[in-house]
Parts: structure tokens; C-alpha cells; sequence
């Protein structure tokens, strides 16, 4: 892959340099090198089980990796100091600590471990989520769970959030809501965001990046608009298989064409010769598809 | 001009950055946006749509390196002055350039030989004079 699609920054806020993970001896994490640039809104994308939440716990230093380091904001994840822990919001896929504190208990202890915690956000959010701060929250539902955790996530200031699959309990509006949220604080406060989500939707709105994982590897990793523009589908006519074209990354049949997809990228601003052939055909491709196409 | 003027698909093939500039090349091109007209600020566009506002700036920047916008001290980013009148052909050109690429996506689908398309195409531009 071109330099387009391997990042590599210093400095930035949340990096991993060949992550392997088992479980039961299966791969789940395989050798993935990963960069959240600074100020970066990026959307993590894959298939249910292709390793998002594993690569996230391990950035988050909540999992012991088998090979590989990871780093969030300069220092590493497994050895964070109270300076980073202060500046980091994360919201797990199900929040579920702290269960027998009511709302409002839980949010006067966390005030108290971060300097810069805006009261007067939460205030204004269960307000507008009208969430019940009397109630304890293990009697919340899924999707006030979810929602209080990104509260309690937000109303920290992070410099980093990293939010697993944070719109998988909500509603379209607490949805969009939620996005509306993330991308404004990514441009204003100048946040760097990571989250994962099996929704491309999504994703489209707000990311500034993309990075897709599938089966334990990143396939790609590259700002949203440049992936737009430099992806394309090309189609080729005939049975036989092609032969590799330069700036290939994924292939597969097409019966019903008669012939062979493959996502293919420009290089040096230009598409592969190969669409010049004879009944050759280049389609311009969103996210949903790109993502179908590679993770089929 | 309001931020609900704008059409953002976020699935479609173009960037969303695109889409906006082609929709306020054409608004401006048209005259819906006279010059002097105010645009919305970043951040209005960007809570309105749920979209990153880094695109919508992104976008604005384009368009005023262009020339059709310009930014006012204090208050925002309004429809350049001289937007209208120096059109080059170019330009003109230019804004036509995604439906000649869809034409011939089309053509090509339908295994047309390109000099009928084209000498049908003339036909058309010649029957509108």
C-alpha cells in the first residue's frame, strides 16, 4: 500500500505499532499498525467480530497484547499517568461501571478527579436526554446507559475520546445528536476522536479518517475525502482472473457481470491502464460499498 | 442564506466538502446567492448537518481561493463582490464537467460509439440557439 494509506506521524495522540492478539489461539489482532493523527475525527470500520473492540481495549491498555506496544498521548497505554487519564474520555461498548450509583451520585464523585469538568454540560444533557438523575444506573435501559456514559465521556473536555461503538444503543436522534456533538468538538476544541462503528452512515458525517479492520487487519487507513476520491470500483469483462494490477486492493467475481470487480486506487493521480481496456468500466464508489466490496 | 439550503447526502460517492462546493458554485453562478449575500457560519452549517465542521471549512476556503467568496472581518464569509461577472469559459466549463462525466458513463454502459453521442450532442446544443 502507498504512503497515502500508512499515516506516519509523531506525536499523535493515540498510535499502536504491530498489535497481535489471540484468543484460544485464534488470531483476532494481527500485526496492526495504527495512528489517530492530531484534531482527527476517525471512524473505525469492520464487520461485527472483526476485532474493533480488541483493538480499542488494547489502545486503551485494558487488554495485554501478545506482540506490539501502544502509546495514548505520549506515554504508554499499559503505564498511563493521572496527566494523561485527566485529558482522555472513553466510553467501552458496555458501560456498565459504577452500577449501583445513582445519575446524579455519579456524576458529583467523577467531577471530582478532573479539573476541567464542565458541570454545566451535564446539567444541560440530561436535560435534554431527560434522564432521570434520581435513578440508579443499573435500572437504565441500554440506550440511557450509553447515553449517560458519553455525558460522563464529553463533560471531561478530553483532549482524546474514544468511543466503542457509541451509536449502537441510541436512537436516530440521540444519533444524531451525538454526532452533531463529536464533530463540533472535534472542530472547536480541537478533540481527537476515534470511534468504532459497524454503521457507515455514521461515519460519513463526521469522520475526518477512515480506517477499516477486517479479520484482525487494517486494510486501509485514509482521510475520508482522499478515500473518496482515489477509490473506485473498476470492472473487467472475462472468466479468467486478472492479473494484478498496481494499486489493487481487493477483487472478486461478478457472475452476474460476468466478469471481475476490484477496488482499485489512483496512483500519482492517475487510474490503473487497465481501465482502458475494451469494456472496461470505472465507478466512482461510497463508503458502503468500498467497505462491502473489501470486507466480502 | 440558511444552512438547511444545503443537500448533504453523506453516502454519496462525492466528499461532502464537494457537494458543497458545487451546490454554492451553482447558487452563486444562478444568482440565488447575490453578492454580498452572508453565508452561514462554519459551525452552523456543521451543527445543522451533523457533518465535521473541517469540511464545511475546508469547502469555504476552496471557494474563496476561487474567488466566489469572500471573507468579511468579523462577520463571516460572504458571495465575493465581483462573483458573478468574471466567469471565465473555463470556469462555465468546469461547472458542467460532472454531467459530461455521467453522460459519458452513460454512453459508454450503452456501448455507444462516440461520434453518434457526439454528433447527437451537437444537434441539441445547436437546436437551443
Amino acid at each position: 500500500m502507498n504512503a497515502m494509506l500508512k499515516p506516519q506521524i509523531d506525536n499523535a495522540p493515540l498510535q499502536a505499532r504491530g498489535i497481535s492478539k489471540r484468543y484460544d489461539g485464534r488470531p483476532v489482532l494481527d500485526a496492526v499498525d495504527f495512528t489517530l493523527p492530531e484534531g482527527a475525527v476517525l471512524g473505525l470500520i469492520g464487520r461485527n467480530g472483526a476485532g474493533k473492540s480488541t483493538l480499542i481495549r488494547a489502545l486503551m491498555g485494558l487488554i495485554e497484547v501478545d506482540a506490539g506496544s501502544a502509546t495514548v498521548l505520549g506515554e504508554p497505554a499499559l503505564a498511563m499517568g493521572d496527566r494523561v487519564k485527566e485529558q482522555l474520555g472513553y466510553v467501552p461498548q458496555q458501560p456498565d461501571a459504577l452500577g449501583w450509583l445513582r445519575i446524579d451520585e455519579m456524576f458529583a464523585l467523577l467531577s471530582g478527579f478532573y479539573p476541567r469538568w464542565d458541570q454545566a454540560f451535564v446539567d444541560s444533557q440530561l436535560e435534554r436526554a431527560r434522564l432521570p438523575r434520581d435513578r440508579a444506573l443499573a435500572k437504565l435501559s441500554p440506550g440511557e446507559r450509553q447515553q449517560v456514559a458519553l455525558i460522563r465521556a464529553l463533560a471531561v473536555r478530553p483532549r482524546l475520546l474514544v468511543l466503542d461503538e457509541p451509536a449502537a444503543a441510541l436512537d436516530p436522534v440521540a444519533r444524531r445528536e451525538l454526532l452533531r456533538e463529536i464533530a463540533l468538538r472535534a472542530g472547536e476544541s480541537g478533540t481527537s476522536v476515534l470511534f468504532s462503528t459497524h454503521i457507515v452512515s455514521d461515519l460519513e458525517r463526521v469522520a475526518s479518517h477512515v480506517a477499516f479492520l477486517h479479520e484482525g487487519r487494517l486494510l486501509l487507513q485514509a482521510p475520508l475525502d482522499d478515500l473518496k476520491e482515489r477509490c473506485a470500483r473498476l470492472w473487467l469483462p472475462g472468466t479468467a482472473s486478472p492479473p494484478r494490477i498496481a494499486g489493487e486492493i481487493s477483487r472478486r467475481p461478478q457472475q452476474a457481470f460476468g466478469g471481475w470487480s476490484l477496488v482499485v486506487q489512483q496512483r500519482d493521480g492517475r487510474w490503473p491502464v487497465e481501465a482502458q481496456q475494451p469494456g472496461a468500466r470505472l465507478e466512482a464508489l461510497g463508503l458502503e460499498d468500498l467497505f462491502v466490496e473489501i470486507a466480502e | 442564506m440558511d444552512a438547511s439550503l444545503l443537500t448533504i447526502t453523506p453516502g454519496a460517492a462525492e466528499p461532502i466538502y464537494r457537494q458543497i462546493v458545487e451546490q454554492l458554485r451553482r447558487m452563486i453562478a444562478g444568482g440565488q446567492l447575490p453578492p454580498g449575500e452572508l453565508l452561514p457560519s462554519v459551525r452552523e452549517v456543521a451543527g445543522f448537518h451533523a457533518i465535521n465542521p473541517m469540511t464545511v471549512s475546508r469547502a469555504y476556503s476552496l471557494l474563496e481561493g476561487e474567488g466566489l467568496l469572500e471573507r468579511l472581518r468579523g462577520t463571516g464569509m460572504a458571495v465575493a463582490q465581483r462573483a458573478r461577472r468574471a466567469r471565465s469559459e473555463a470556469e462555465r466549463m468546469s461547472l458542467l464537467e460532472p454531467r459530461l462525466h455521467d453522460l459519458a458513463r452513460a454512453a459508454r454502459e450503452l456501448e455507444l460509439p462516440a461520434g453518434r453521442v457526439l454528433r447527437r450532442l451537437g444537434e441539441l446544443l445547436e437546436d437551443g440557439e
